[in-house]
């Protein structure tokens, strides 16, 4: 969707109408343009939409009315029944029926229904639930204008897959709008130019990789294979989230909206703690602030705080996928976090390049049951993964070259903050970079079918 | 960072990119090392040997076409004429391809005594819309230049071809990137094959040995719709009913025919047309039109029609390995009469 020609011109028509309109009609083309942009994927499930807004709409408004206590929380539970119940229902209904069915002995799909994912469910369901409960806790003022919370839900650029903007970010900007700076008009584009390479070039060229080996994993066995297939699929999944997520707090930046990271070389990261600080930052804080900290965080007792981090990361596992690879996915992340915690790791110094090649192995052989198709096949992979090495790594070379030069970009990036030096670089500079990642899209975009952006799908 | 120098910027990207652009793909040097059996490097090499041949005077005739045309130079150039054929047909192409092919064979419009134009009728008859052939894409991509942006890509009747089309005028590094990507894994192959394939004769996949197999033999009920022996794929097309005029057809025609006429105009070189037999076998009492595009042109002076029935006599069973091409022996007595009746038309005599 946001790799095609036909967004890059519904970006281009909406900016100009946006830029053009007088400034009281700019929300109303932008809420226009996003259910426009919503309904291009299923005309029906607009419904859906404006039903779970106009609830979380009219709840916060009665929340903000009666004072704290009993009728406040009584709304505060109509808008998390009403959100949890249809992301329930959309995303979890044929996941608990095929368990019922396995349960009481009938076939997996005694139970199941056809039901679609309607589109960026679980991202917007996080962004009503984080407004619903600060307005419950006092520190979200409720919004009066059904326009401009409508426009919170729904807004295009990160409806489908976030970032999960915080309501007091989304609503201290459309506030106190401003047109954005040349500087950041240069900024946004330049995101969204480099986010598009990083799916193209980069993710999706990987994923043939790793959808070669995770297609018949036993038709290519061995540690060699194995790995090799892992981390084609740990590049995958990096760069094309994080490239989505450019092209998304770019396309929101040229509107004058600025949203915070959702990823900062997270493969960089010398521990499991570090590296959920840098992998969608915009989830893991959710999930501290929304589910881990009212669990009771770290201030129960060490027993607690490791249950609490392996219920966290579990339900977090679970909020990516109806299945229990997702779960396993979330506990193993739970059990390496407590794990950390109890051994003291993150306080440990030296050895940097091993501890961050270590994590970066840890989180590889998390991604595996992320990717394969079944538990099963998790187990398989895995168990290759300790394996005598077997046939050799199925990388083109020009694809080993690729992940070198990513790697020593993310260093640089790290040590140097070379893109933000690169946006306010020397006119006749930035114009050669911009110009060479374009015609690096033209040349080594993956040229097969396009490839959907992984987190599409939750 | 200035509102100007974003634009600066931008204008600056943008310059860059398409500089780089063209100097890896609008200078012809990739265009050598395209995968030679694909649709676009098929055709570019082709070109690229006629083009590099060693001349051989003023009477060189040039036969465009697509795999029904079953000219083999050397034997046309054994018939004891005076002319020296050559051929840059390529199957699959179409009238649209040939127009560009020539502009890049023939760049001066002087090189030839004549070109041979084949079709399969006279009239403006045919199945196929040959206006949206998007194929004709992938084989021009390397002969396309900016200033075809507006012809070619309004050629296409819908404006999603049309945008696919205008993408491979403008941008050619995206039509050229699964090649150059299958470069990059398999670079050593790609340039074995490349030093053999650059190493042959213009015309050297024409000259080699057609297929032996033919259709002597087969028998045909008209009426009952049978053929003996029975051949599925030789039969639905033999069957087919003839198609009726066809208007998008003869605009078609007029287009592409007329534009090369238009660049041989006052030129040496001769534009002839040549009906090509029509099959293994001919079903009787077909419709004839008087009036059509080519023969329009014929009438003005601006082509020459080879006598429709000129090859009637090769429409025998045992020339042709399927329904519509000719075997090895059907591609001798081809090319062997096309080039007594060609010199015949041009005067037969050295120019």
């Amino acid at each position: 969707m946001f790799h095609t020609t036909g967004f890059f011109t519904f970006l281009a028509a909406v900016l100009a109408m946006f830029y053009l309109s007088p400034r009281s009609w700019r929300r109303v083309i932008l809420l226009a343009a996003s259910y426009f942009f919503y309904m291009s994927w299923n005309a029906k499930f607009v419904v859906l939409l404006l039903v779970l807004t106009a609830t979380d709409y009219i709840a916060a408004l009665w929340m903000a009315r009666v004072p704290a206590g009993g009728r406040r929380k009584t709304w505060l539970i109509v808008g998390l029944c009403a959100n949890l119940g249809f992301l329930g229902f959309f995303k979890y209904f044929n996941f608990l029926a095929g368990n019922v069915a396995m349960l009481l002995g009938r076939p997996a799909d005694a139970y199941t229904l056809s039901i679609i994912l309607p589109m960026g469910i679980s991202f917007h369901t996080f962004q009503s639930i984080s407004y619903l409960i600060d307005v419950y806790r006092g520190t979200q003022p409720a919004i009066r204008n059904p326009i401009d919370y409508a426009l919170y839900i729904a807004f295009f650029p990160q409806l489908v897959a976030g970032p999960i903007v915080r309501a007091r970010d989304f609503f201290a900007n459309l506030y106190a709008w401003k047109a954005p700076q040349p500087k950041e008009q240069l900024r946004g584009m330049v995101l969204v130019v480099f986010g598009l390479a990083k799916k193209l070039v980069v993710a999706d060229q990987f994923a043939q990789l790793a959808d070669g080996y995770f297609r018949d994993p036993v038709r290519h066995p061995g540690s060699l294979a194995a790995w090799g297939g892992a981390i084609a699929f740990s590049l995958q999944i990096f760069f094309d989230f994080s490239g989505y997520t450019d092209m998304a707090i770019g396309a929101a930046q040229l509107f004058g909206f600025h949203f915070p990271g959702n990823f900062r070389r997270p493969y960089l990261a010398e521990t499991i703690t570090e590296f959920w600080r840098r992998w969608h930052i915009s989830l893991s804080t959710w999930l501290r602030d929304y589910l881990y900290i009212p669990l009771g965080g770290n201030r129960h007792g060490r027993a607690a705080t490791y249950r609490n981090l392996m219920l966290t990361m579990a339900l977090g596992g679970l909020w990516h996928g109806a299945s229990w690879n997702f779960v396993v996915w979330g506990g193993y992340h739970g059990a390496l976090l407590s794990g950390e915690r109890a051994l003291g790791i993150g306080r440990r110094k030296g050895w940097q390049v091993a501890r961050v090649a270590l994590t970066f192995a840890l989180v590889t052989i998390g991604w595996v049951f992320f990717r394969a198709a079944s538990f099963t096949q998790s187990e398989y992979v895995i168990g290759q993964m300790f394996a005598a090495p077997g046939a050799r790594v199925p990388w083109p070379r020009w694809q080993l070259w690729a992940a070198v030069i990513l790697l020593i970009l993310a260093v640089l990036e790290e040590r140097r903050n070379w893109f933000e030096r690169l946006v306010e670089s020397p006119a006749w500079l930035s114009a050669a970079a911009l110009g060479l990642l374009l015609f690096c899209i033209e040349i080594l975009a993956y040229s097969g079918p396009a490839v959907p952006f992984v987190y599409f799908q939750f | 960072v200035t509102s100007f120098s974003v634009v600066i910027r931008l204008a600056g990207a943008i310059v860059i990119f398409f500089g780089l652009d063209g100097l890896c793909f609008r200078t012809g040097y990739y265009r050598s090392l395209l995968e030679p059996e694909s649709t676009a490097g098929y055709l570019a090499n082709t070109l690229t040997l006629d083009q590099q041949r060693p001349t051989n005077g003023p009477n060189e005739i040039v036969a465009v076409g697509d795999s029904r045309i079953a000219l083999k130079p050397r034997v046309a150039n054994a018939a004891g004429t005076p002319y020296r054929f050559f051929t840059i047909a390529v199957p699959g192409t179409s009238p649209r391809c040939w127009y560009y092919m020539l502009r890049e064979d023939d760049p001066t419009a002087n090189r030839y005594a004549a070109i041979v134009i084949p079709v399969d009728t006279y009239d403006d008859r045919i199945l196929e819309d040959l206006r949206t052939r998007e194929v004709d894409i992938h084989y021009l991509t390397p002969l396309l230049r900016v200033g075809d942006l507006f012809e070619f890509a309004g050629s296409y009747p819908a404006w999603t071809t049309r945008a696919e089309a205008a993408e491979a005028v403008l941008f050619k590094g995206l039509f050229y990137r699964r090649d150059l990507q299958e470069f990059l894994v398999n670079h050593k192959r790609r340039l074995t094959i490349l030093r053999d394939v650059n190493h042959r004769a213009s015309g050297w996949r024409h000259d080699a040995v057609w297929g032996s197999a033919s259709l002597a033999g087969m028998t045909v009920d008209w009426e009952k719709r049978v053929m003996q022996p029975e051949r599925k794929q030789v039969a639905e097309i033999l069957f087919q009913d003839q198609p009726p005029p066809n208007p998008e057809f003869a605009e078609y025609r007029r287009m592409w025919f007329g534009r090369i006429i238009q660049r041989y105009r006052g030129s040496r070189t001769r534009l002839i047309f040549v009906r090509l037999a029509r099959g293994p076998v001919v079903r009787q009492g077909l419709t004839t039109d008087r009036t059509s595009s080519v023969r329009e042109f014929a009438r003005r002076g601006e082509i020459v029609l080879l006598d429709e029935h000129y090859f009637d006599s090769l429409e025998r069973p045992e020339l042709f390995v399927d329904a519509l091409h000719m075997n090895e022996q059907g591609a001798t007595e081809f090319s062997e009469m096309l080039a007594r009746e060609v010199t015949r038309v041009l005067g037969g005599e050295r120019r």
